[in-house]
């Protein structure tokens, strides 16, 4: 799917998310994804920024939940579908990805809320163009990144201290995905004292 | 109430501190052309709340900073890489902690002269102790991050949490074990 196809399907094609999604992308082409393969950066890039707009539009905690649990749709999926590329790493982190999305839909359900149902399998038909190791290493990367980032902001915003504390648990768990993965892809796995999602 | 136990009965995280705290100010002070209510705290009330806060993470991390040190007597090879890396990292969360406490009229705390440490004479016993302490300050931070008035401060300390939990993975992986044994990390192994 095209990333213009995206925004206008969500209705969002406002100025403020196409300049969103062309800072992401020169962001993307600034660290070499462009260069570790187009079809790589062009098949993250809209999810990434539909989860960014989602946790920057989110006004209240439910809302918040909804956009991580999103999150947690794309992981789980991103995972079941790159089990042949890495192995058991890809089945664990699947699994723990089901866990956080089992405890932010549960979540969601107690304060009222119903989750998403986003087409995920869609977002990620790009999927398929990272083929080896190494660039399906890095598709997670950013997924991964893009979660962090998401759940540093929800830090920002939650009301509820103890969704907070979820939040926190489920954070140190994608910061930890990132060290496997990019060893996986060759880069340094703990590139700073002050993890952001952005290495 | 424990964490672990509170995680199992409402699905949800949550700590005894917080559950004294509940919905409590969070930075967002009063709406504008209102007026403010008299319960709510005063910005430099909040402040030095934030810097006793601040403060406690800030010894914990002086105290990994020691360890890491003592640890590098120890560690051989990748391993003495890894636990020199750690300590700088944990240098740079001391300056960050220490600045902000500075920025909001507060006085970090320094370290001890000295730390106590229990006697660790293989690779393998400093790594579990230094997954220790790891599990001990993530465990703090998880308890400190909803008390923090300020959101900028609630999302540094989040970055430096997820941080923590990488330098759990990396000694996890120096053990051969498993880098994210689990799907929410909790520092529930510290206590």
């Amino acid at each position: 799917m095209s990333p213009d196809r995206l925004l206008i399907r969500d209705g969002e094609a406002d100025t403020a998310v196409i300049a969103e999604y062309e800072r992401s992308r020169r962001e993307l082409v600034r660290r070499g994804m462009v260069a570790a393969g187009a079809v790589l950066a062009a098949s993250t890039v809209p999810l990434l920024v539909r989860v960014r707009n989602a946790f920057a539009q989110a006004d209240d905690d439910a809302a918040i939940l909804r956009a991580a649990i999103e999150i947690e749709q794309a992981a789980v999926e991103a995972y079941q579908r790159s089990q042949a590329q890495l192995g058991g790493v890809a089945r664990l982190f699947r699994n723990q990805e089901r866990q956080h999305l089992e405890l932010l839909t549960a979540s969601l359900r107690q304060m009222g809320g119903t989750p998403p149902s986003p087409d995920v399998a869609s977002q990620l038909k790009g999927l398929a163009g990272a083929g080896g190791r190494r660039d399906r290493a890095l598709f997670a990367v950013e997924l991964e990144n893009a979660a962090v980032r998401a759940y540093e902001d929800a830090h920002r915003s939650l009301r509820d201290a103890r969704l907070m504390q979820v939040a926190t648990s489920i954070l140190g768990n994608e910061a930890q995905h990132l060290v496997v993965l990019r060893q996986i892809a060759g880069r340094e796995p703990v590139p700073s004292a002050f993890e952001r999602g952005r290495g | 109430m424990h964490r672990r136990r509170f995680f199992h009965v409402a699905g949800l995280g949550a700590a005894t501190l917080l559950v004294a705290c509940g919905e409590e100010n969070k930075g967002q002070g009063p709406i504008a052309g209102e007026k403010a209510q008299e319960s709510a705290p005063e910005p430099a009330e909040s402040d030095v709340a934030d810097v006793n806060v601040l403060n406690s993470a800030l010894d914990l991390e002086h105290q990994a900073v020691a360890a890491y040190t003592a640890a590098m007597k120890v560690l051989r090879g990748e391993n003495l890489r890894a636990a020199r890396t750690l300590r700088d990292q944990e240098r740079a969360h001391v300056q960050a902690l220490s600045r902000a406490i500075q920025r909001l009229g507060g006085r970090p705390n320094q370290a001890q002269r000295d730390y106590r440490f229990p006697r660790l004479r293989t690779e393998d016993e400093v790594l579990r102790f230094a997954i220790r302490l790891e599990n001990t300050a993530i465990s703090a931070y998880i308890d400190a991050l909803p008390q923090l008035n300020s959101a900028d401060l609630r999302a540094e300390g989040a970055a430096i949490v997820a941080n923590e939990a990488q330098h759990l993975a990396v000694l996890n992986g120096a053990l051969r074990e498993r880098a994210a044994p689990t799907a929410f990390v909790t520092g529930e192994a510290a206590r």
